[in-house]
């Protein structure tokens, strides 16, 4: 339940500040703008569906957390740490290549850092682990 | 390893949550189980090998 509760407050607390960023904007809305955002609604999404499915499994009174859970976490965390060291070697590639911000390169970094765990833990999710 | 989790429990006329609420797992883990997408800790193996009351070589096979 605390895991739930935590990932709810972390959700609203990223919604709450995106949409103060977004909305509060003096500059007009460029593109790069409006991919950041989406990208932050998914991972929100995400967020919201973690907490949902804590909260299911309180309410069946099943455990929120067991042994697979735990390796699918465990897992998902390794993977995306290795892959987000090849992403953040690709962010500097690019930024000599491209006319981008310090902080855009650094928010960008940080966005493609949420994005691979997601894919990370979707991905152990369909795949299972197996012969271990 | 495969597993004959499904057919014991169609024996012991058990559902996947009955089976995941007797081993205190969440049903999905028994899903996984059950599509082989995942090898169980000893624990879990011998807790489930209990509630069907046979040896886990009975209900995990090692290829």
């Amino acid at each position: 339940m605390k895991r739930g509760v935590i990932a709810l407050l972390v959700s609203a607390t990223v919604l709450a500040t995106t949409a103060f960023w977004f909305f509060g904007m003096e500059k007009s809305v460029n593109a790069h703008d409006i991919m950041s955002f989406a990208v932050i609604i998914i991972l929100v999404g995400f967020g919201i569906w973690f907490a949902i499915r804590r909260f299911s499994s309180a309410y069946k009174g099943e455990p929120q957390e067991d042994e697979l859970s735990k390796r699918i976490v465990q897992k998902t965390a390794a993977w995306s740490y290795y892959i987000s060291l090849y992403m953040w070697v690709f962010m500097i590639w690019l930024k000599d290549r491209v006319t981008m911000d310090t902080e855009q390169v650094l928010g960008a970094g940080i966005l493609s850092m949420a994005v691979i765990f997601m894919l990370c833990f979707i991905f152990h999710k369909l795949r299972g682990i197996r012969h271990e | 390893m495969n597993n004959r989790i499904r057919e014991y429990r169609a024996r012991h006329d058990l559902t996947q949550d009955d089976l995941a609420k007797r081993v205190n797992v969440r049903r999905e883990t028994i899903v996984f189980l059950e599509k082989n997408k995942y090898n169980p800790s000893l624990k879990l193996a011998h807790d489930i090998a209990v509630v069907f009351g046979v040896p886990i070589e009975e209900i995990f096979i090692f290829d």
